[in-house]
């Protein structure tokens, strides 16, 4: 009866594309923050807290 | 208008608010800290208990972990946002008005779990026990407080939104979602409910809330703490602004899918075990990106340690933190959960969460506020330097007391000697072994304790030496971000509704796949064949068996695992807790599990047991029940009880739910007839006891012969 059950996710075709689509947008992610030219904005995001006058 | 970049304005900052929620903070940690105590003394020394229903340990839990959770962690998430929110986005809360009253509904919910707990009005689903009225206080309160904090959000004069935000954005959406989903339930009466989900369903809907409780109540409000408050206490900007952007999208991505690591090796499909088991081991990194960012902040200015000495609360805070999310994904792996779990492990984990990193993290998030929120210095760094000593060596104490605790119980259940049998076949043997760590744990919870009077009294008079004249000062600002032209993250950053849908959509992938599936599973899974629903009695019996937190001391659901097998009985299937509303799995176990119960002891042993444990199992730590015997159970409502299952689709006949009272009160003299022949006293058949004599004894046995 329970195996009836686990008829879910057995398409390993199914979840080696989500592990795929999982990973290859981090990557993205990864690339897209350490792209050149984008340190500047970081550093004024950083300040933000500092800079309240507080 | 968003050109505006020179233009300066005056902006008053609400502080009043954030001094209620600081002050609120102190006062209800004193309350869940002495209800923690307590509980901890009673495991101790069970006459602590003192024969009363209210303070029992079953009832006594969940308030300690509902205040600690939710009054004590709740206040301090809320005093934070408030203030910094304010500074971050360059303005004043959106409304006082919506700012007080999410401030006196908060208090009147955590009220009304203090007084409806210990009266044993509970859902018995671990941090979401309040009854269907609060529930809905506590959806209109929160939704109260989104609208404050969005429209606070779009009215700001900062375009970026600072790391900090993204978090708490992310909190107060996903603790939305978590609330509403967990709490879909059928009122019974005006304190009493049944949730739409039963057994393995409602099983792994509660872990989904219970685990992002975790996640989204005491890690992700708090890291958006501390990346506010570490930064402005060490006057040096976060280590990595990118780690905090990779770090923030991968916690919350990845937290919502571990859930059912607090189901493994239980009746939960595989696929969901092994889910919940790798995302667990993933969150790993994420959280350890977390801890990296916050302890490296400091990287150069580690004097300040010496200097500054509530740097050592965050310091602290963030070790506990790294310790804990390393111990979580360790505890995830599926063969070490078969010696950590129900085992004091799990309990000494959480509290090197909660007292460690959310209590050293609102500890030092009081001593940097308090000072600049009256304007004065703080009375005593002394004072402080001693609280955090003291406290420390607390949370050490009662970590490793329970950890040993939990290690040394665990293995003496899963022993199994040459000759194929049990080592340790009587229960009590592995509980009478751990109960002087049960006293080091107390006197490490006391010590906390000590430290924390040690603050409050600290506060106290920071706040009576403070300028009695407290003039609103005002803070000058000018708009900012407004005038660049941006893409990609940047550009998100300053789209604070775009940002909370993707925040959403995050935590909705994991939550979609894992729970769509378990509740399409009553499509494969057919209970009517393989078990019978229970009688009016048994019903009767199973609310009272929740009323007194049974479940707190005792699981329903036997692991596959050999000497489990062993000692309880064959494993839980699906079907068996199938019409279970609301499922008692349970995730500690004190006393053994009691899912085939049924018919192992006479009734008479049942009753003296409840009046005595110790009558029946010299040594026992477990509470006397002697309400149970004079109070009387209350057929009447038992056809709205069973008509809300039917309703429900557990297949009772008409007949049945329409004189569920009659039915009930036939098997109660049978049983009540049965006591007295063997000694008992008379006319039980009216009290709770029988009741849940009834339904202990059809624990296991309600499967029809195939």
């Amino acid at each position: 009866m329970k195996s009836e059950g686990l008829k879910f996710f057995t398409d390993t075709h199914l979840t080696a594309m989500g592990l795929l689509i999982f990973f290859l947008f981090f990557v993205g992610v990864l690339i897209w923050v350490y792209r050149k030219h984008s340190s500047e904005i970081y550093a004024h995001m950083e300040q933000i807290p500092l800079k309240d006058g507080e | 208008m968003n050109t505006s970049g020179n233009l300066i304005e005056k902006i008053y900052y609400d502080d009043d608010i954030v001094k209620k929620f600081v002050l609120a903070t102190l006062i209800w940690a004193g309350a869940a800290f002495l209800f923690g105590l307590i509980a901890a003394l009673q495991l101790a020394y069970w006459p602590m208990n003192a024969n009363l229903e209210w303070i029992t340990f079953g009832r006594l839990r969940p308030l300690h972990t509902n205040a600690a959770i939710f009054a004590f962690a709740g206040n301090a998430i809320f005093a934070g946002i408030y203030h910094s929110s304010q500074r971050l986005l360059k303005t004043r809360m959106f409304s006082d008005v919506l700012s007080k009253m999410h401030f006196w509904g908060w208090q009147l919910i955590i009220l009304s779990a203090a007084i409806t707990l210990p009266l044993g009005y509970t859902q018995s689903k671990e941090y979401a026990e309040l009854e269907w009225p609060i529930d809905i206080a506590i959806t209109v309160v929160w939704v109260i407080f989104a609208i404050n904090f969005f429209m606070t959000l779009r009215q700001r004069r900062e375009k970026h939104m600072y790391v900090a935000i993204w978090f708490y954005i992310a909190t107060i959406i996903t603790v939305a979602v978590l609330h509403i989903v967990n709490s879909i339930e059928i009122p019974v009466t005006f304190l009493q409910s049944y949730p739409v989900y039963a057994g393995i369903q409602d099983a792994l809907v509660q872990w989904w809330y219970g685990h992002n409780a975790v996640a989204f109540f005491l890690t992700t409000p708090f890291l958006g703490l501390m990346y506010y408050y570490v930064p402005k206490a060490a006057n040096r900007p976060v280590y990595s602004y990118r780690l905090s952007i990779i770090h923030f999208w991968a916690l919350v991505f990845i937290y919502i899918w571990a859930g059912p690591h607090h189901l493994l090796y239980t009746s939960l499909p595989e696929w969901a075990q092994t889910l919940g088991m790798i995302f667990s081991i993933m969150l790993w990194a994420p959280s350890w990106g977390g801890m990296i960012n916050g302890l490296l902040t400091l990287k150069g200015s580690w004097h300040l340690l010496r200097t500054e000495p509530l740097i050592k609360f965050f310091v602290a805070a963030l070790t506990f933190y790294g310790m804990s999310t390393f111990e979580g994904p360790l505890l995830s792996i599926k063969s070490i959960s078969a010696v950590g779990h129900y085992t004091d492990w799990i309990v000494g984990h959480v509290h090197s969460g909660a007292l460690g990193w959310n209590g050293f993290l609102t500890f030092g998030m009081v001593y940097y506020l308090v000072p600049r929120l009256w304007r004065t210095e703080l009375y005593s760094k002394k004072l402080l330097e001693n609280h955090f000593w003291i406290g420390l060596t607390g949370v050490l104490l009662y970590y490793t007391s329970m950890v040993v605790a939990g290690i040394t119980q665990g293995l003496m259940w899963l022993a199994v000697g040459e000759d194929g049998t049990l080592v340790y076949p009587d229960f009590i043997e592995t509980v009478v072994r751990i109960v002087p760590l049960y006293w080091v744990r107390a006197l490490g919870g006391f010590l906390f304790i000590v430290g924390f009077v040690m603050m409050c009294y600290n506060i106290y008079k920071t706040i009576k030496l403070a300028p009695k004249e407290q003039h609103d000062s005002y803070i000058e600002v000018s708009r900012s971000g407004y005038d660049e032209l941006t893409k990609g993250h940047r550009k998100l950053e300053g789209m604070g509704a775009v940002f909370s849908v993707l925040a959403f959509l995050a935590i909705a992938v994991g939550s979609v796949i894992e729970i769509y599936p378990t509740l399409s599973l009553h499509r494969y899974v057919n209970p009517n064949n393989i078990v019978d629903p229970y009688s009016p009695l048994e019903l009767a019996g199973r609310d009272i068996y929740i009323k007194e937190g049974c479940y707190v001391c005792h699981s329903q659901q036997i692991r596959p695992i050999a000497s489990e097998v062993m000692r309880y009985g064959a494993a839980s299937t699906v079907e068996e807790s199938m019409y279970d509303r609301p499922f008692q799995w349970g995730s500690k176990r004190t006393g053994p599990d009691l899912s085939r119960l049924g018919k192992k002891y006479p009734n008479l042993w049942h009753y003296s047991h409840m009046l005595d444990p110790r009558a029946v199992t010299p040594k026992s730590i477990m509470p006397n029940y002697p309400w149970l015997a004079d109070k009387k159970t209350d057929f009447l409502v038992l056809r709205k009880k069973l008509s809300v299952m039917k309703q429900l689709d557990v297949p009772y006949a008409d007949d049945v739910v329409a004189n569920a009272d009659i039915y009930a009160q036939k098997q109660a003299k049978e049983i009540a007839a049965d006591l007295e022949s063997n000694g008992a006293p008379k006319g039980l058949e009216d009290k709770e006891i029988v009741a849940l004599i009834a339904y202990l004894q059809s624990l296991g046995q309600k499967g029809k012969a195939q």
